[in-house]
């Protein structure tokens, strides 16, 4: 977008550029530092948006880990907001709250609870900005060395500028970007044949954030075959080796000092706890959403019609209320923790073991993908925020095909959509949309010319128009989600008394949200499950180069 | 973007990215935020649209003029009373008279934002658009869209409306499609439009000498008879249109004293000779001389009016001169000709003479306010929009542009605007491809730039790092007037050189000479510059391309 494309480059008197050179392996373009400073003006501006109670939470963290000793970290509960992230994030809490104190000693006292000054605002959003770098870097290995550059830079722009980060990171308040940034040059290394690299990363960034156990399935399956076994099947013990005892150094690192203090039942409860319910407060759009919604609409059918079934009484109460944490069905039968564990090791292990019989890098990507959609759609009280697990290593196979690409829109667009609900503040609400929106038409259009394909067959056409159809959709559930409360709000004004039956539809535009966004998450991973196992025997797309 | 055919999609883009940026910048705290009783200009804005809506015509300008009364002309009335009735028709509490005083809900300050940006997307940004399809119609689309973007970005005026809150834009838009329409010929409606203009901020005069003269120059140009009948036409349409403005002011709609009301609002000679510290000639001067300490008032009054009709004096000569030497030396040329032509050759003289006139006003008016660069930095950025980089335009449109950021930073320090006053500037600087250590080096502009860099970042740090003694509090207040005054200063000369400049380029077509003669005029001595900046303005190269195309574009390569 610059003037100076041409000169910026290569000029030579330019001292700061080539020192930029120097330390960074590669040249970076005039037009990727566009979109970096573009961005970071961009992230600049939401320091003043709202803040989820995440960002007290982290500001918690820094406290606790600069304060007390490292044998108080998972123990300490003098905020709610206690320290549930594994010992990598508390040491890199540690390490910036070296840097908060020189800012202002106030952000590190564990007991200034809710402390919102402008220097606590900046310094912890800036962190969020500077270590999304980790994540820039990624996105610029992935178009260095790629097959088809023009095609990456699209979509590594379309990642670092992904709206699930500037929702979830940069207003809502999160480490996002720095995570995947991890996981992403894990990936990158794959793709570069480093694998044993990829697989530490891999170590360090569970030791980070325990959630991307739901990727690790895939990792674990795509190293053992293409690492430690040979082709033909023969133990390469060397490879083997390494990359345990790798795996296994990074794990003492980060657990080995709470081994030493017999932490580690502390932390696993504070890792894992399993008492929160089946679906989250806001229920992630996945395949429990839809169970609830049937089961409220059989309840309903129920009490229209006096049908005789049984209905659990304490499941009546659980879904007129909606916001509470725990569901439990009034009709269909309970869903136990266990069920989802088998249902997601079920599809997790369809996948694997196309994976076990072709670990390619492509076929690495799209089973990584699938083990964290399955996660996602059937996992036990699943966060909305989750999703970025499935949309970011989709990403990077939406240049494969047109079946790739429009499983990516579908998904994408149901998956940001169903993040909208995190930021209810109206400001913060309208430059979401806009933000998105801007993303989803600048990622489509350069893209859907390089992969259109003619259909096939009559189903092709139909399923074409169907989708085409539901994406449709979301412009009108937004109105509807928009405009309800407002309607309701003027309806109970217009009666005078707050009226129970307004007041119970409060959660209809949330529970609207969930099952569209569902529906196109649902279907998307049926997608790619169908192309996964019956690939195309012609051009596979460019990824497939990769061996 | 443009490889990858989307070339329809590039200026929807760029004008979409700009309302998002718009959108995040209306995150931010504004003039007065929680600071009771009296708040700042959001408070003001606001409570002019809860007067129009709730009060007669006849009151509006005599209401509590203690808390916030109004004192904009009348078309920021109508507009208030507009915005009153949909915030109104919304939620009737924002706007209930009197009770609504300092509302600050999220939702009442996205309804005040949102009215800021729809005003834009209404006014200023069509106004842009049309601009670079006018007055660059001659670039490339290319050209014409970074023309966009530099403009749509500019961060003082992002700042001002989206951060400090103001309707600034309303205005430059206004003034901006006037512009264009003497561009494009119709001179009517550009003059319509100039009127709106100053109808809506009285701060639209700072334009007026500048647009006048324009105007006067063209009748000169046009000759006797046709300038005679354009002449009038123009008197007219003006006089009209300010009639309609002031209408419900007028009989038969109200008493004759009425009309008393706003004009002793709109021009309040009885406030100071500069509030807070403005970075113009009397407040950088008055270090030195203390003129409120030994001169009176009214004398003040005087001489600031005199010095700043010697300021804007050069300007008006030059375009004035431009029209008599040019209908003398185009006689040739049938009067009809001359009518027909939607070019006059004298237009790419009105960004200089609106920016000699508008920063003379700056510098030497009486009453200024910072934010009034924003009517200098219009004139200035539209020359940058069309400059190629690293051309004597460029880089002063980029010191100017930067310093009137700086120059506010007092203002917008207070407004709680110091995250956004970096990122705009970043942005922006970013976008444009400015890097002040590969302008052409050892040249004035190079030696301007880096000193006054220098200088705001060295004053950044010292009010970083120290806090101000106890007996001068506004010492960095006045440390920042001292740095961007004599910048605005050496901008205001600037633009009466290149004015003249491209005044005498002009004349030097004369109609005895041939092609080939223009063609040598330009390139002797320091005509690079002219060249430059007349190619920035699209018209001159436009008309060199007719008289001697392969010539010309040799000239526009170098």
């Amino acid at each position: 977008m610059t003037k100076d494309q041409p000169e910026a480059t290569n000029s030579p008197s330019t001292g700061f550029s080539s020192a930029i050179r120097h330390w960074l392996p590669w040249n970076i373009e005039a037009s990727e530092w566009d979109i970096f400073w573009a961005s970071t003006a961009l992230k600049l501006l939401l320091f003043p948006s709202y803040r989820s109670t995440d960002f007290e939470v982290h500001r918690n963290w820094l406290a606790i880990t600069h304060t007390l000793p490292i044998s108080k970290w998972y123990f300490d509960t003098t905020s709610e907001w206690t320290l549930d992230y594994p010992p990598f994030f508390a040491y890199f809490e540690k390490f910036l709250s070296t840097f908060a104190l020189l800012i202002d000693p106030k952000i590190v006292d564990l007991n200034n609870l809710n402390y919102d000054s402008w220097t606590v605002v900046a310094y912890q959003r800036a962190t969020v900005i500077l270590t999304e770098l980790v994540l820039g870097t990624a996105v610029l290995g992935f178009i260095r060395g790629s097959v088809e550059p023009p095609v990456q830079r699209i979509i590594s722009a379309a990642l670092f500028l992904h709206p699930g980060f500037l929702i979830v990171d940069h207003i809502h308040f999160q480490y996002n970007g720095f995570m995947f940034g991890i996981l992403l040059w894990s990936i990158l290394m794959a793709r570069n044949g480093n694998k044993l690299v990829s697989g530490i990363l891999f170590a360090i960034l569970l030791n980070f954030k325990h959630i991307y156990i739901y990727l690790a399935p895939a990792y674990f399956i795509y190293l053992l075959r293409s690492f430690c076994l040979s082709p033909a099947g023969r133990i390469q013990t060397k490879n083997f080796l390494s990359l345990a005892n790798a795996v296994i150094a990074v794990f003492v690192v980060s657990l080995g000092p709470f081994v030493l203090m017999g932490q580690i039942p502390q932390l696993r409860s504070r890792l894992f706890p399993f008492t929160r319910g089946l679906n989250h407060a806001y229920w992630a759009p996945n395949f429990w959403a839809l169970v609830t919604t049937v089961d409220r609409a059989l309840l309903q059918y129920i009490k229209q019609t006096g049908a005789d079934i049984p209905i659990n009484e304490f499941g009546v109460f659980s879904t007129s209320r909606g916001l509470v944490g725990n569901t439990v069905f009034s009709v269909l039968p309970d869903v136990k923790p266990i069920h989802t564990l088998v249902i997601t090791v079920a599809w997790q292990s369809i996948c694997l073991i196309r994976l076990w019989s072709n670990p390619t890098y492509k076929s690495f990507v799209t089973a990584l993908t699938l083990c964290g959609w399955s996660s996602f759609l059937f996992g036990w009280h699943v966060h909305e925020k989750a999703v970025l697990l499935v949309l970011i290593p989709l990403s990077l196979l939406a240049a494969e095909r047109q079946a790739y690409f429009r499983t990516f829109v579908i998904a994408s667009v149901a998956g940001i959509f169903s993040l909208f609900p995190l930021l209810f503040t109206p400001t913060e609400s309208i430059i979401e949309v806009a933000y998105s929106t801007l993303w989803v038409a600048f990622v489509y259009a350069p893209l859907s010319r390089r992969v259109y394909e003619y259909p096939k067959s009559i189903t092709y056409v139909i399923m074409d128009v169907l989708e085409k159809v539901y994406l449709a959709g979301f412009p009108f559930l937004l109105l509807f989600v928009t405009l309800f409360p407002i309607w309701a709000s003027r309806r109970r004004q217009d009666n005078g008394e707050p009226d129970a039956g307004y007041s119970k539809l409060e959660f209809l535009p949330l529970m609207a949200t969930s099952v569209y966004c569902s529906i196109g998450l649902i279907w998307g991973f049926c997608r790619l499950i169908f192309i996964y196992h019956y690939e195309e025997t012609t051009y596979q797309g460019q990824l497939n180069e990769i061996r | 973007m443009h490889k990858r055919g989307m070339k329809e999609l590039v200026v929807p883009g760029v004008i979409a990215v700009s309302v998002l940026v718009r959108l995040v910048m209306g995150l931010a705290s504004y003039s007065g935020w929680n600071t009771p009783p009296m708040f700042g200009d959001f408070e003001a804005q606001r409570h002019w649209m809860e007067i129009t809506l709730h009060l007669p015509i006849r009151q509006w300008y005599t209401y509590d003029l203690q808390y916030w009364g109004l004192d904009y002309p009348p078309l920021t009335a109508y507009v208030s009373w507009l915005c009153g009735l949909i915030a109104h028709w919304i939620e009737p509490q924002w706007m209930a008279l009197d009770q609504s005083r300092g509302i600050e809900t999220p939702a009442s300050k996205l309804f005040m934002r949102l009215t800021v940006v729809v005003f834009e997307l209404l006014v200023y940004i069509p106004a842009l658009v049309m601009f670079a399809r006018v007055w660059q119609g001659s670039r490339s689309k290319r050209t014409q869209e970074l023309a966009l973007l530099t403009l749509l970005l500019q961060p003082a005026l992002l700042l001002i409306d989206h951060g400090h809150f103001q309707y600034n834009s309303v205005m430059l838009g206004l003034t901006l499609f006037a512009m264009n329409f003497f561009a494009t010929g119709q001179d009517l409606l550009g003059a319509f439009c100039f009127v709106l203009s100053l109808g809506f901020k009285q701060m639209a005069l700072y334009y007026a000498p500048a647009i006048g003269s324009y105007l006067l120059a063209k009748c000169l140009y046009l000759g006797p008879t046709a300038g005679g009948k354009l002449f009038i036409r123009l008197a007219v349409v003006t006089s009209l249109s300010f009639i309609l403005l002031f209408l419900p002011f007028l009989p038969p709609f109200s008493p004759l004293s009425i009309i008393r009301h706003p004009i002793s609002r709109i021009f309040p000679f009885s406030r100071g000779l500069f509030e807070d510290k403005v970075a113009n000639f009397w407040c950088a001067s008055n270090v030195v001389f203390r003129w409120k300490r030994w001169a009176s008032t009214n004398f003040l009054i005087k001489l600031s009016t005199l010095l700043t009709a010697l300021g804007f004096l050069p300007g008006v000569v030059v375009l004035l001169r431009a029209g008599i030497t040019l209908c003398m030396a185009l006689n040739d040329y049938s009067a009809q000709r001359k009518g027909k032509q939607s070019h006059t050759p004298f237009l790419p003289l009105l960004p200089y003479a609106l920016l000699t006139s508008s920063l003379s006003f700056f510098l030497f008016s009486f009453q200024v306010h910072e934010k009034s660069i924003l009517l200098a930095l219009m004139p200035v950025t539209l020359l940058l929009s069309g400059a190629p980089v690293d051309s004597p335009v460029y880089s002063w449109g980029v010191l100017v542009n930067n310093v009137a950021v700086f120059s506010m930073w007092p203002l917008l320090k207070r407004d709680g605007l110091a995250v956004q006053y970096i990122a705009t500037l970043l942005l922006w600087n970013r976008i444009i491809g400015y890097n002040p250590v590969r302008l052409p080096p050892k040249s004035f502009i190079q030696f301007i730039s880096m000193a006054a860099y220098a200088a705001a970042i060295a004053l950044h740090v010292l009010e970083w790092v120290i806090t101000p003694p106890a007996r001068y509090p506004d010492l960095f207040a006045v440390l920042n007037v001292l740095i961007s005054t004599p910048v605005f200063v050496v901008a205001w000369l600037w633009s009466i050189k290149s004015g003249i400049e491209v005044g005498w380029a002009l004349g030097g077509l004369g109609g005895e000479r041939k092609p080939s003669d223009e063609k040598i005029a330009v390139v002797k001595g320091s005509y690079r510059q002219v060249g430059g900046r007349a190619v920035s303005l699209g018209y001159a190269q436009t008309r060199r391309r007719e008289a001697d195309r392969s010539r010309a574009s040799s000239v526009v390569a170098d």
